[in-house]
């Protein structure tokens, strides 16, 4: 099986990178970027970070922003912390401002959740502050007399069985809870509630509440108020993830908005779709919206089995690794997404990996408007169907290797430190491949949205992304296919080997090498693929290409990699 | 009365009041066989474009009813911005502003009140806001002819 991919001479580390760029370049050029690699394999034992995180850490090393990046700067709220923190500023706003801990409630409410809005305003003018949430500073009406009027049912009662907000307007027990209780039921509009008086704006707050409703109402109105602490605030969100109740609190800046909830779920904070980067959030839009427009059309692209090229007989997709062999006795291998043959996609051959360019059908010789128009419409689904079949297949196959990696965790890393006398500890190149593997599937299927929209005339940008994209792709392949198909025979070995060293050195180069290939992906579409200059400048020939990328690599880390943004720019 | 037997004393006490203390230009009594249904009439009040008209209206008391607002609609034909064709009223006291402690005598003092001023900025019927805006001495002569035509008498 791995006769395939020898690219990688297992003792040699320094052949990945000749191998990889076909032995035309400048080897210095990556020693800085791949000489430690061996390190990281070894020594990042960060065991609990997502594998987005682990991710966006390793691409720092080389500007400031990216470094900014590296840092958290969010943090996941379990349902403890978040009725914490809220119980922290409410009691910090209530100290400070000397005022009920229901008060300091409405007021929070009010301000969003923001302690410091609340001192603000309150120490500029309380009297409106007070005005505005209907905290009265005495009662408007009092009664000395014995017996009062309920203003709803009309019933004359006993104090006691009297209750009022802060107005002093009589109401009977009975009819307060069925009041509250209506309003806790007609949804978080409860959390501004008032006197029932209509000409009064007296506040109830959640001591009213939990003295006259039901303990269901009571914890339906705490869940509310809990749901504003995250809704009406603008630094939190919760976690989109179904099912999921964390939430994320998030600290602006570094211009990257992805988070990993502890739930295991990334997603963008910004625009709470599913994380994204390096795509920015319009282009995701864009493609989201496109998606459901064609869903209709596009059924069939997400069909498991396609016919073999060769012998037309259905094989199912059941592996997460783009390269299929048909069964016996066929046993033809090809590219799920180009139906080509596997061998043109091999470096040995001379084949360039290229299936995940698009080329528009040529216009050739004379076309009437009507053939034109048929031709263009023609196009447009084939440019559409193209990367949406690859987006769609990222999407399945990182499913795919989410399902193997935890399969991994829970039976096979076990089987396997049995089999190997290794201890699981050291196992964890295998653990690290797959959440390379998960995370490059992610990233890869966004440059599939991304390159749809990159305009057709930006000839030498496209050029320039699909060089970089091609890289990429194919060092995932490669690392996706070793990590799935030959770590199999280990599984089934009857003891320890040498093919078990030389397997390991090879997964972990593959994983390093895939991860800086994809490091180069991101860093250029985040910088909107600003350094195609330097890439045009020198890729007159197929072979100058890389000393070209080599150079505005090079270049990258000294000057431009401060200015390095998310945005794309913004051509459509 | 047999379905009446459960009718809660805050119905009954506002009932007894609205026969004995009529609000001046108003006029509501519950229907014999169901106590939570009110025959209503409204005067168009003075000066107003409704001024001389007599308006039938249709008051239902809902199960929940104080915590939900009364069901009110008008059954005479009306020119008012605020009305639509099948007589149904925007006032923010029947939605989200009602509070259990209004009464139909405070709601049907809102609806008179509605007809002396019709808000053409919170319509419920476009084409009359429409008019009202655009043209306001037309509007109010359709609303004194439809007057005229359907609320003289009754
Ligand atoms: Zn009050
Ligand atoms: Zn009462
Ligand atoms: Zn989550
Ligand atoms: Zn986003
Ligand atoms: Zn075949
Ligand atoms: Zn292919």
């Amino acid at each position: 099986m791995d006769s395939e991919d020898d690219m990688m001479d297992a003792n040699d580390v320094e052949s990945v990178d000749d191998d990889f760029y076909s032995g035309e370049m400048d080897a210095d050029c990556y020693s800085d970027d791949y000489g430690d690699y061996d390190d990281d394999v070894d020594e990042d034992d960060d065991d609990d970070s997502g594998p987005d995180y682990d991710f966006m850490a390793e691409a720092a090393d080389d500007s400031d922003v990216v470094a900014a990046r590296s840092q958290l700067s969010y943090t996941v709220l379990k349902e403890e912390d978040i009725r914490q923190r809220q119980e922290d500023d409410i009691t910090k706003v209530s100290t400070v401002l000397s005022i009920p801990r229901e008060a300091a409630c409405i007021l929070l409410r009010r301000y969003n959740w923001s302690v410091s809005k609340v001192h603000d305003e309150w120490f500029a003018d309380e009297e409106a502050v007070r005005k505005s949430v209907g905290l009265l500073d005495g009662p408007v009406v009092r009664f000395s007399d014995a017996e009062l009027v309920c203003g709803i049912c009309f019933d004359t009662l006993p104090r006691d069985r009297i209750a009022s907000a802060a107005c002093g307007h009589p109401f009977c027990k009975q009819c307060w809870s069925g009041y509250i209780s209506t309003t806790i039921n007609d949804g978080p509009g409860c959390l501004t509630l008032k006197c029932p008086d209509p000409s009064c704006q007296a506040a109830v707050g959640q001591d009213m509440v939990n003295a006259l409703t039901s303990s269901e109402d009571r914890e339906k109105y705490a869940r509310y108020l809990r749901r504003s602490y995250i809704e009406d605030n603008r630094k939190t969100k919760w976690c989109p993830a179904p099912g999921c109740e964390y939430a994320v609190d998030f600290v602006a800046g570094g211009g990257n908005f992805d988070v990993a909830c502890l739930c295991s779920y990334s997603f963008c904070w910004n625009c709470t779709e599913e994380a994204h980067r390096p795509v920015d959030c319009g282009t995701v839009e864009k493609w989201i919206l496109k998606n459901s427009a064609e869903s209709e059309n596009m059924n069939w692209i997400l069909a498991n089995s396609k016919p073999c090229p060769k012998c037309k007989r259905p094989i199912e997709k059941n592996q997460g690794c783009m390269h299929m062999t048909c069964t016996p006795p066929c046993k033809f291998e090809f590219c799920w997404l180009c139906l080509g043959a596997w061998s043109d996609h091999g470096e040995r051959t001379g084949g360039f990996y290229a299936c995940n360019r698009y080329e528009a059908a040529k216009q050739e010789g004379v076309y009437d408007e009507a053939e034109r128009r048929r031709e263009m419409a023609k196009n447009s689904l084939e440019k559409y169907t193209h990367y949406y079949e690859r987006w769609a297949s990222n999407q399945s196959s990182r499913q795919k290797a989410l399902s193997d990696l935890h399969q991994m965790q829970t039976v096979h890393l076990e089987k396997l430190s049995d089999i190997h006398c290794t201890p699981e500890s050291q196992l964890k190149f295998i653990t690290e491949a797959w959440l390379q593997i998960v995370e490059c599937r992610r990233v890869l299927k966004w440059t599939y949205a991304y390159g749809y929209y990159l305009p057709e005339h930006e000839q030498a940008k496209r050029q320039f992304f699909e060089y970089l994209q091609g890289e990429a792709e194919s060092g995932l392949e490669r690392l996706h296919q070793c990590a799935e198909k030959e770590l199999q025979q280990f599984l089934t070995a009857e003891g320890p080997s040498k093919e078990f060293d030389d397997f390991r050195t090879k997964l972990a180069g593959l994983t390093s090498v895939t991860k800086n290939y994809f490091e180069n992906l991101v860093r250029a579409l985040e910088n909107g693929l600003a350094d195609v200059d330097s890439h045009a400048a020198c890729s007159k020939g197929t072979s100058a290409k890389v000393t070209g990328i080599c150079k505005a690599r090079a270049t990258k880390g000294k000057g431009n990699g401060k200015s390095g943004g998310s945005s794309r720019n913004g051509d459509d | 009365m047999a379905n009446n037997t459960n009718l809660p004393r805050r119905i009954i006490k506002e009932t007894q009041r609205l026969l004995s203390e009529p609000a001046p230009g108003i006029s509501a009594s519950p229907s014999e066989d169901n106590m939570r249904y009110f025959n209503v009439m409204i005067l168009g009040p003075t000066q107003s474009p409704y001024e001389g008209g007599v308006f039938k209206l249709e008051l239902f008391l809902p199960e929940e009813y104080p915590m939900a607002a009364p069901k009110v609609r008008f059954l005479t034909k009306i020119y008012h911005p605020n009305i639509d064709k099948l007589g149904r009223i925007c006032l923010d006291i029947l939605k989200d502003k009602w509070s259990p402690a209004l009464q139909i005598r405070t709601v049907l003092l809102s609806i008179q009140a509605l007809l002396s001023a019709p808000n053409p900025d919170d319509p419920l019927s476009e084409n009359i806001a429409k008019h009202w805006k655009t043209n306001e001495a037309e509007a109010v002569e359709t609303a004194k002819e439809w007057t005229r035509l359907y609320a003289s008498g009754a």
